[in-house]
């Protein structure tokens, strides 16, 4: 099983979107996948047309009474499933400080899933927390949407320092830019001058495109409403990527 | 990831469309573009699988191979991996634990297509008021074909429901719906239709001696009955064997044929031994042109064993040995061909099967034709396991080694007479019998192999000599000999203790129960 975490300090940078396309096409090669919307913001539940609820929410869980598996929802596509967002997970950080081994919960939850997943992908909420941490820990790779600023790039730095910080090793790191706007002289200009410092930067980049807005009007993921577009082909690449550095 | 899927035949009085027309009425659903797939039922001749509690299916669908275990019995869902193409062993899938199940099932046993499913179709999804899919419903209509293609027909029309995680009251809603047409859900996986229609059925072969024998019946009737059954087993093996799909065709072809003689002289006084003459030499001769490839078959199944007893830094050393037996097989393999397509062969199988299928005379002027088989069972068992008792208690620690070969030899008749007459006597008796007895004979079989192989590796060594092998190959095929002699030292010490377990007061008293009321 894989476990991937799809992460930014900052929101809105694409970051839902690229957990759902790219689990869409994880299930489509036949991988069993599931999604786990732990951003309380509950996009990814919303974008697969699945009711955001967990009974007892995220204390429950945490406190071992709730397993995962009893609230799994199947999506629309063969092989995709998700764990719903729930409004309750806005205080999991609170939650998770009172159990024991707080900064290794999640990966006991995810545990028992290993058996029925191959690709377990975390839609993260934008903060850095206990939440946060238990991702880095449980996560085989952590894809980073960038947008080519120079903020961006700052907070992609502070990510850095927290995890040799929290010594935090093993993790995969992944970063790429997303909502890239190629008619913006700054976006360019960083994106020139980053490739030959930071190793670890993905190729393959997504393009700042209408098509990924209209993921909120259809509800699906991109490839069924408009698989012949830019940005489809542009995650198609990048799930591609995403593959070769997990091999 | 699917939950168990319900499965449903439809009614004489509904059909697909007939069906979908009344769902439509009710729910709204979105229909998915039509899909065709093949699906290829595995397993080995034996069924192994099966046994193990489950199916194997290969489909192909979309771009994408893969392979699937269906549970045959519980909730527990399917588990599939992705594959190529369909695998004829464990080797090609990843490791885990469904390779590890499969592995374990089939051992040396290759898997072979049973039944080819072509099926067209349809999928609605039921939708809830946000359009989410919470239901799926499989319009299935299904064509199965024999892997030769030769057989093939139609299937009835399926329905299959697909439960969705999280979404089970629809499901219950729906199911209500369909028990009030009418339609039933059907517990006969679409492999057991899929099977029915070419004409078979799970576990229609087995090696396993499979008869119920009538206590009362003519002793010589039974005698055809056993035989029959026994050149049953024999010729469905032929082809296996010939074409070397995998070692256990021969193996259970010999061992038919070695029951075979030993049923025709331990079934005492039924037949003339005239006409049984030349069958028996019929037979000694199945055993001598299958021996030769046997014995490859052997070896090369231990060489993995072979090579692991062997200290680490002589292994390597080993491979042009493995290599020896490879060319000796293939060899032996094709000798063995031409004698099993020689017309002898064929003729003897036939004539063979004629007499077996001959009434018996009415009136039988040989001792025990005309006695009840009962009888003769528990006096032939009675009398063999005497002797075993004799020849045992003869075997000391300083007796030649001939003695314990004769010892096992006897052990063999009494294990294959009781196979035989297995189902005259109360089954979980019987069974710890054999059991008992399988014990002290599998300590003389290993006492005996390791003899058979140790010299056998020493002339395999002289010849590989003359063909150039290296010393060092050698060397380690030197050590395997020492190891082996040694493990026949330690079955050696081990028989006192077996035998004595066997001709223990309660083993006694236990056989005498069983066997000696006559």
């Amino acid at each position: 099983m894989h476990i991937l975490g799809v992460y930014n300090i900052k929101g809105g940078v694409g970051k839902t979107a690229t957990a759902v396309n790219l689990a869409y096409l994880a299930a489509r090669q036949g991988y069993r996948t599931i999604v786990w919307d732990l951003d309380p913001q509950g996009a990814a539940t919303y974008y697969f047309r699945i009711k955001a609820k967990v009974k007892g929410g995220g204390k429950a869980l945490v406190k071992g009474k709730l397993d995962l598996d009893s609230l799994v929802k199947a999506t629309d596509f063969e092989n995709l499933d998700m764990l719903p967002a729930d409004f309750s997970y806005r205080n999991m950080d609170l939650k998770l400080e009172d159990a024991k081994k707080p900064t290794k919960q999640l990966l006991r939850l995810l545990r028992p899933l290993s058996q029925a997943y191959d690709y377990v992908i975390l839609d993260c909420p934008p903060s850095i927390s206990l939440v946060s941490e238990n991702i880095f820990r449980a996560a085989d790779g952590l894809l980073l949407p960038l947008i080519p600023t120079t903020l961006s790039l700052r907070t992609y730095q502070q990510l850095l320092d927290f995890l040799e910080g929290h010594r935090i090793s093993g993790l995969q790191l992944m970063p790429f830019f997303s909502m890239v706007d190629r008619r913006k002289r700054m976006h360019l200009d960083v994106m020139q001058s980053l490739p030959d410092t930071r190793k670890e930067l993905l190729n393959v980049a997504i393009p700042y495109a209408s098509d990924v807005e209209k993921m909120g009007i259809h509800r699906m993921p991109v490839g069924e409403f408009a698989p012949k577009g830019p940005a489809w082909q542009a995650y198609e690449a990048l799930w591609r990527e995403v593959q070769e550095r997990l091999a | 990831m699917q939950a168990q899927v319900i499965q449903y035949l439809l009614p004489d009085d509904l059909d697909l469309p007939g069906l979908e027309a009344h769902l439509r009425e009710r729910h709204r659903f979105l229909e998915d573009p039509p899909s065709r797939q093949e699906q290829r039922f595995l397993d080995s001749f034996d069924w192994r699988i099966w046994q193990a509690g489950g199916e194997l299916m290969y489909e192909q669908r979309a771009q994408l191979g893969r392979l699937c275990w269906l549970p045959r019995k519980g909730d527990r869902l399917a588990e599939c991996v992705e594959l190529p193409e369909p695998p004829r062993n464990a080797e090609p899938l990843p490791a885990g634990e469904l390779r590890e199940r499969i592995a374990g099932a089939l051992q040396m046993r290759v898997l072979l297509p049973l039944v080819v499913v072509r099926q067209q179709c349809r999928t609605l999804r039921l939708l809830n008021e946000d359009d989410k899919t919470v239901l799926r419903l499989l319009l299935q209509d299904n064509q199965f074909a024999s892997p030769d293609g030769r057989r093939k027909g139609e299937l009835e029309g399926r329905l299959e429901l697909i439960p969705l995680k999280g979404y089970h009251k629809p499901l219950q809603q729906l199911r209500t719906e369909l028990d009030r047409l009418g339609l039933k859900s059907v517990r006969e996986s679409l492999f057991e239709s899929a099977l029915i229609g070419i004409g078979r059925h799970p576990m229609d072969y087995s090696s396993k001696l499979n008869y119920r024998l009538d206590p009362e019946a003519r002793s010589d009737v039974t005698a055809k009955h056993i035989l029959l059954s026994l050149l049953d087993t024999l010729e469905a093996n032929v082809e296996g064997a010939k074409a070397d799909l995998d070692s256990e065709f021969l193996h259970d072809l010999r061992v038919a044929s070695r029951r075979s003689r030993s049923a025709m002289s331990q079934i005492k006084g039924v037949f003339d031994p005239r006409e049984l003459e030349p069958f028996r030499k019929g037979f000694a001769w199945i055993g001598q042109i299958t021996g030769p490839t046997r014995d490859m078959d052997v070896y090369l199944l231990k060489y993995p064993a072979y090579r692991d007893s062997l200290p680490q830094r002589l292994r390597s050393d080993l491979t042009p040995f493995h290599e020896f037996l490879h060319r000796q097989h293939q060899q032996a393999q094709q000798a063995m061909v031409r004698k099993l397509n020689s017309p002898h062969f064929r003729k003897l199988i036939k004539s063979w099967r004629q007499w077996l299928e001959e009434p018996v005379p009415k009136i039988s002027f040989q001792p025990n034709a005309l006695q009840p088989i009962s009888r003769l069972a528990d006096r032939r068992i009675h009398k063999i396991y005497k002797r075993v008792l004799k020849d045992g208690r003869l075997v000391k620690p300083d007796s030649p080694p001939e003695r314990l070969h004769e010892l096992r030899k006897d052990c063999k008749k009494l294990r294959y007479l009781m196979e035989f007459f297995q189902s005259l006597y109360p089954k979980p008796q019987i069974r710890e019998l054999i059991k008992r007895l399988k014990a002290l004979l599998d300590n003389l079989g290993d006492f005996q192999d390791f003899q058979v192989q140790a010299t056998a590796i020493g002339h395999f060594g002289e010849q590989m000599l003359q063909e150039g092998a290296s010393v060092a190959t050698l060397i380690a095929m030197g050590a395997l000999v020492g190891d082996l002699l040694k493990q026949q030292d330690k079955a050696r010490q081990e028989f006192a203790e077996l035998f004595a377990q066997f001709d223990s007061k309660q083993n006694r008293q236990a056989f005498e129960g069983l066997f000696g009321g006559s």
